[in-house]
């Protein structure tokens, strides 16, 4: 045994040479202006979006490159202005968003319904689970060529495929926020006497606000982008048969129908103009109305700290 | 002190009149057949897709419904197994998920470049936060008209869309899952002398994990639907291509047996990848190491 001991290494003593007198820097020291400057986050991002804006700019007109196929960002801004001021491009983003208001209201409605039924009875959660599963991988705007034969070319069949997209991941993530509401918070809402409606409204739904903003969240991003896909589908409809656009004739389409109808004029700057007003519709929604939701529910209730 | 007292209410004392002897109930008793049967998850799910497909078939042969219009389960089934067998839908499928596996893999691609410079240096978080803000509002399907022009009619428009719709989802969830991983992570990382790339493989992707997943998740399911809108447009703009083009023009045809089951191939699709792909992803790695239950 004691073969195997392990020798410890000694260290021999030392000692070192003198130390010299330490340069000691500035312990504190007030930031630069420029240092303060770039520590602000927003700046940073404006600048960003200013190099790129610049970089666009220089590269669309020192580079060879066809105005049609890729406008400066000059033409684009240009673009923009005179749609919003002459060309009523305010109505385009209007007649998308009251499209899709209207698909969300009654998607949300019968969202609800599906998942009330769901939470009342066994054969209503198993009819919700067997449907969100089946529809919620199908793409809603695959149903848009069934609807156009069904509705016609018009407002009609987008809404219905509008309805598809928001119902499924609605009902499905409100559905298992449901499921996943504490016992104990269930037993509180019994011991009060609550059942059906009263019971949901006051336990389950506060419980599993979370997961309810999420699907909200999600539905609203699958409308959003099921929209103007379903107006770019117009688009090609109606150039495929050049027929006349009836209902969407004039300046009557959604934003999607903007973008498709001038890249088919090929007015290229007005395709941009179209896109940073989708850009700005998504922003504001996203940012202004979902984010303030989120702050003065979760947040507020210390349900989600991000 | 004694004025303020309260008199306490005390209950008389009673005796309760003699218990009669309970009647035999099951206190313990086999549940019927019928109940073992109906309490596997399994079998109810399956009765009610059952039941879905009587309704439909019996209402679109008892209703007055126009073939053309609403076509029979029966015949929709007939069509997937006709074209299953002649191979038709399985090259349509191909041809969609050739082009969706080519834009998803260069979307996380470049979205891993994009993330390596960001968690590199601070400008490349800006420029990623920045970029990420701007573009993931944009419905990828409306840059299809750009991409028509620069690219043409084919698969690079689609695959640049399919890109499109990957590349800001899984950036910015990805993005968001590297912010929050724990200092006392990040410090064993650097104590261990990590730095750039392999910091970001061995410390942040594991401990970020979840949420990767859940963007690689919502970059599937937007890049599934641009692609098969994208065959629409494309339809509509007499190109060809896979599913979407199919469901588009037999649509256009009237051929409406052929809608219903190219639908159904795209709903097995989505189901095996989101159920079979990812769900087993999971199990495997955010289950396995208990960061998700």
């Amino acid at each position: 045994m004691s073969d195997h001991a392990v020798q410890p290494y000694l260290r021999e003593e030392f000692e070192g040479d003198e130390i010299g007198e330490a340069v000691v820097g500035d312990v504190e020291r007030r930031l630069s202006v420029w240092e303060r400057i770039s520590n602000i986050d927003a700046v940073r991002k404006f600048s960003v979006l200013i190099t790129l804006v610049v970089a666009w700019e220089l590269y669309s007109r020192i580079g060879d490159i066809n105005e049609l196929m890729f406008p400066t960002f000059s033409a684009t801004g240009t673009a923009l202005y005179s749609a919003l001021v002459y060309e009523g491009l305010m109505t385009n983003v209007w007649n998308s968003l009251s499209l899709l208001l209207m698909g969300y209201a009654i998607g949300v409605g019968i969202a609800a319904v599906l998942v009330v039924f769901g939470v009342w009875t066994r054969f209503g959660s198993d009819l919700l689970t067997t449907l969100t599963a089946m529809l919620n991988p199908l793409p809603a705007i695959a149903l848009l060529p069934m609807a156009m034969l069904w509705f016609g070319l018009g407002p009609a069949a987008i809404v219905f495929t509008l309805l598809h997209s928001i119902i499924w991941p609605v009902a499905l993530n409100t559905h298992s926020g449901f499921m996943g509401v504490s016992e104990t918070q269930r037993m509180v809402g019994r011991n009060y006497g609550l059942r059906g409606l009263p019971y949901i409204y006051k336990i389950l739904i506060p419980a599993a606000f979370p997961s309810i903003l999420t699907g909200l969240r999600i539905g609203w991003a699958f409308a959003w982008r099921t929209l103007i896909a379903a107006e770019l589908v117009f688009g090609g409809q109606v150039a495929d048969t050049s027929g006349q656009l009836g209902a969407e004739g004039g300046n009557a389409g959604g934003l999607g129908w903007i973008i498709f109808q001038n890249q088919m004029e090929n007015q290229t700057p007005y395709v941009f103009a179209g896109l940073f007003a989708v850009i700005l519709v998504g922003i504001i929604l996203e940012n202004g109305i979902f984010r303030n939701i989120e702050d003065r529910t979760i947040r507020r209730w210390g349900m989600q700290v991000a | 002190m004694t004025d303020t007292t309260t008199d306490i209410y005390i209950r008389p004392e009673f005796e309760v009149s003699k218990l009669e002897t309970a009647t035999n109930v099951d206190v313990e008793r086999r549940l019927s057949l019928i109940e073992r049967i109906s309490n596997i998850n399994a079998v109810r799910k399956f009765t009610i897709l059952l039941g879905l497909v009587a309704i439909w078939e019996i209402y679109t042969r008892i209703g007055d419904v126009e073939p053309l219009l609403f076509p029979t389960f029966s015949d929709s089934a007939v069509v997937l197994w006709e074209t299953l067998l002649s191979g038709l839908m399985l090259e349509k499928v191909w041809v969609s998920l050739y082009v969706l596996v080519l834009g998803y893999i260069a979307g996380v691609v470049l979205a891993a470049a994009f993330l390596v410079f960001a968690v590199m240096s601070r400008i490349g978080s800006d420029f990623l936060s920045t970029m990420t803000a701007m573009f993931q509002p944009l419905p990828a399907i409306s840059l299809l008209p750009l991409a028509m022009l620069w690219f043409g009619l084919g698969v690079p428009s689609l695959v640049f869309v399919t890109i499109h719709s990957v590349l800001w989802a899984v950036a910015l969830s990805t993005h968001t899952g590297f912010m929050q991983v724990s200092e006392t992570l990040r410090m064993v990382g650097r104590n261990y002398g990590l730095r750039g790339i392999p910091y970001v493989f061995m410390i942040l992707v594991p401990a970020a994990f979840a949420s990767i997943l859940t963007g690689l998740k919502v970059g599937w399911a937007f890049a599934w639907r641009t692609l098969i809108g994208a065959e629409l447009v494309f339809g509509a703009a007499s190109g060809e291509g896979g599913l979407g083009w199919m469901i588009y023009e037999k649509g256009d045809n009237l051929d409406t047996p052929y809608v219903f089951a190219a639908l159904f191939a795209v709903i097995v699709i989505g189901l095996i990848v989101e159920n079979l792909i990812f769900r087993n992803v999971e199990i495997s790695t955010v289950q396995k190491w208990g960061m998700q239950r």
